[in-house]
């Protein structure tokens, strides 16, 4: 059963939030300051008392056509009133109504709960200068895209992460070329020798990250990385409290291959480059075997900006930790062509004036 | 009507005789004999005028010669004897240089002799060879013979007011304008692609990690096994370039069948 819980401040009554500047929950109204500590007991507390709220609507209004609510779920936000509607994997958001942050208990019920969050420790703002920074020189980018600069929504969002402890037996052989060069009064003589190169061992990974959100692109969430895990605490609710959740909705089982291959890849780096002092090196043999250890859940912060323009999306995100922020940007063909013909006369214009002085000389 | 005849046929004898040989001024050779009818008769006089101006004011014979055939002589066999046997040369040191052009195998020589041999060194004569070869291989006769002359003009002056052209002092080549620009904008277009290209791909910054190096437990890596094989080797061999003797400068000589020293250079156009 989903029931919304609500972060009231003991003082004043107010919707309190997580405030990353602080890494405190704060009262915007009386600016009271909260221990992340204190409240993982209020949360407690709040737990035993969740028999007695059970205000969920099961049932959707008669207008709903069937399967129109298929997805959806629908809470109600216990401080206006208000119907808050979020698809079946929303599990922190804010009332539509009052804007007060709401977070859906029932989403992190049982084995939904993660293991570690990784709370947010940037704003809004920077995330806004991240993606001015990120506008800066690039000379490519068109002007009317720089300058409207719109952004459509910025929001935080803790994405769900599988995370992989995994260990890698590998056994590999490469085929590997040395070269000597020498000379005598009547030739020049190559020696090419041949090697076997055998190499086997182990090499352990923790925490390799995959995204276990299908609406997050793997790409982008790949792209944001790496995360800084020690700054990573014990999940409490209250830490989602201002921002947007998702639970996850692909398993451990489905992530795990996308984590193995990257594991794999950087198992093979890593004995390739034990290989040394060759002039050519070509693996002929690779064998990983891999024993992964515990799936830990995780959530982990993320700005997502969107703009739209010429009628395509741009989707932007920055790491909520980091602030390192990714995203394509639109390339001004007319720049490129300006940029190409003029570096083309620049550059053709100074190596003809060197091969002058070079003649001159 | 027989002393008539008589006349004529010794006219005609004189003709065939010597065909195309012009006597130059004040000397018993030509210095242009176009045994090979390379040139038009205008053509063969404006040469032969600037060969003769060039001889006589540098006191240094300057020669042309083309051939049909060779005879089956060597090319410098060939040019070395038609010099010693024709008389060209100025003063006891015969000072002169001659240029044979053979259609029979498309042969060149130069040939030089007594002072000739100290103007025109071995990497002067590669220059000078270099100049008027192309004109020469597209069948431009005169162009050819012009430019040669007004080089070998060129290479007297030098040696008599300085040192002879030689390695490390050769004429500069003309500045090539259309080459060198032709490089540079392909050159340019090479390199602006590459920037440009690469400021491209700078804005798409969405890309997946192949790797998770970032993800390995510290000092977790163990090699259990590292063998080093040694399987096969092999050896190549290529013959060392000897370097040319051209490089220490100044002319190499040789002795002609009549026991002439000449200095020369040649080969196919």
């Amino acid at each position: 059963m989903a029931q919304l819980q609500e972060y009231k401040c003991p003082c004043c009554g107010g919707a309190i939030a997580f405030d990353s500047s602080i890494q405190k929950m704060k009262c915007p109204y009386c600016d009271t300051e909260f221990e992340m500590e204190a409240l993982a007991g209020y949360d407690r507390e709040l737990k035993n008392e969740q028999p007695d709220q059970m205000d969920w609507e099961v049932s959707a209004a008669p207008e709903w056509q069937a399967g129109e609510t298929e997805g959806l779920r629908t809470y109600l936000c216990k401080s206006c009133g208000g119907e808050i509607i979020g698809d079946e994997n929303t599990a922190a958001t804010s009332c539509p109504y009052c804007g007060n942050p709401v977070v859906m208990m029932g989403q992190f019920a049982g084995a939904l709960r993660p293991d570690y969050v990784i709370p947010f420790k940037l704003d809004k703002k920077a995330a806004k200068d991240a993606l001015n920074r990120h506008y800066k020189n690039k000379p490519f980018l068109p002007k009317v895209f720089k300058n409207q600069n719109h952004i459509d929504e910025i929001k935080g969002v803790y994405v769900p992460f599988w995370l992989f402890d995994a260990k890698a037996e590998a056994k590999l052989r490469y085929r590997a070329t040395r070269v000597r060069r020498w000379s005598d009064s009547n030739y020049h003589y190559t020696q090419t020798s041949y090697y076997a190169v055998m190499r086997a061992g182990s090499i352990g990974f923790e925490r390799v990250p995959v995204d276990g959100s299908s609406q997050m692109p793997d790409d982008l969430m790949e792209s944001i990385e790496p995360f800084d895990f020690s700054e990573a605490v014990d999940f409490q609710t209250a830490y989602l409290a201002g921002y947007l959740a998702d639970k996850y909705d692909v398993d451990a089982q489905q992530s795990i291959e996308r984590a193995n291959e990257r594991v794999k890849k950087s198992t093979q780096d890593s004995f390739r480059e034990t290989v040394q002092g060759y002039v050519t090196v070509l693996p002929e043999s690779t064998n990983v075997q891999l024993h992964n250890g515990k799936a830990h859940y995780a959530l982990y912060p993320v700005w997502i900006l969107n703009t739209t323009w010429k009628g395509t999306k741009y989707t932007f995100a920055m790491n909520g930790q980091t602030g390192k922020l990714v995203g394509d940007l639109p390339v001004d063909n007319g720049a490129f062509a300006g940029w190409l013909f003029g570096l083309w006369g620049i550059i053709s214009a100074a190596a003809f004036g060197i091969s002058y002085l070079m003649w001159l000389l | 009507m027989k002393k008539r005849i008589s006349v004529l046929l010794f006219m005609l004898l004189c003709c065939l005789s010597f065909p195309m040989v012009v006597f130059a001024d004040g000397e018993n050779t030509a210095r242009l004999v176009d045994k090979a009818g390379l040139l038009t008769s205008s053509e063969e006089s404006r040469v032969l005028a600037l060969l003769n101006e060039i001889s006589d004011r540098q006191r240094l014979d300057v020669v042309v010669v083309t051939a049909d055939t060779l005879d089956g002589k060597t090319p410098r066999a060939y040019a070395d004897d038609f010099y010693d046997e024709n008389g060209y040369g100025f003063g006891t040191g015969r000072d002169g240089v001659l240029l044979l052009v053979s259609m029979e195998d498309r042969d060149w020589w130069i040939s030089t002799s007594g002072y000739g041999i100290t103007v025109f060194t071995d990497a002067g004569m590669d220059y000078l060879s270099d100049q008027f070869l192309p004109a020469l291989g597209e069948g431009s006769y005169e162009e050819a013979f012009t430019c040669f002359a007004r080089l070998c003009d060129q290479f007297i002056t030098q040696a008599r007011t300085d040192a002879p052209y030689d390695i490390g002092a050769l004429p500069k080549m003309p500045f090539q304008a259309g080459v060198n620009l032709g490089g540079s904008l392909l050159a340019g277009l090479f390199a602006a692609g590459i920037i440009t290209l690469a400021m491209r791909c700078s804005m798409k910054s969405v890309r997946s990690q192949p790797a998770a190096a970032a993800y390995v437990k510290r000092g977790s890596m163990h090699v259990t096994e590292s063998r080093d094989l040694f399987l096969y080797s092999h050896i190549d061999r290529k013959v060392r370039q000897k370097e040319s003797s051209a490089s220490h400068g100044g002319s190499r000589t040789h002795t002609s069948s009549s026991g002439r020293t000449h200095g020369g250079r040649g080969g196919k156009f």
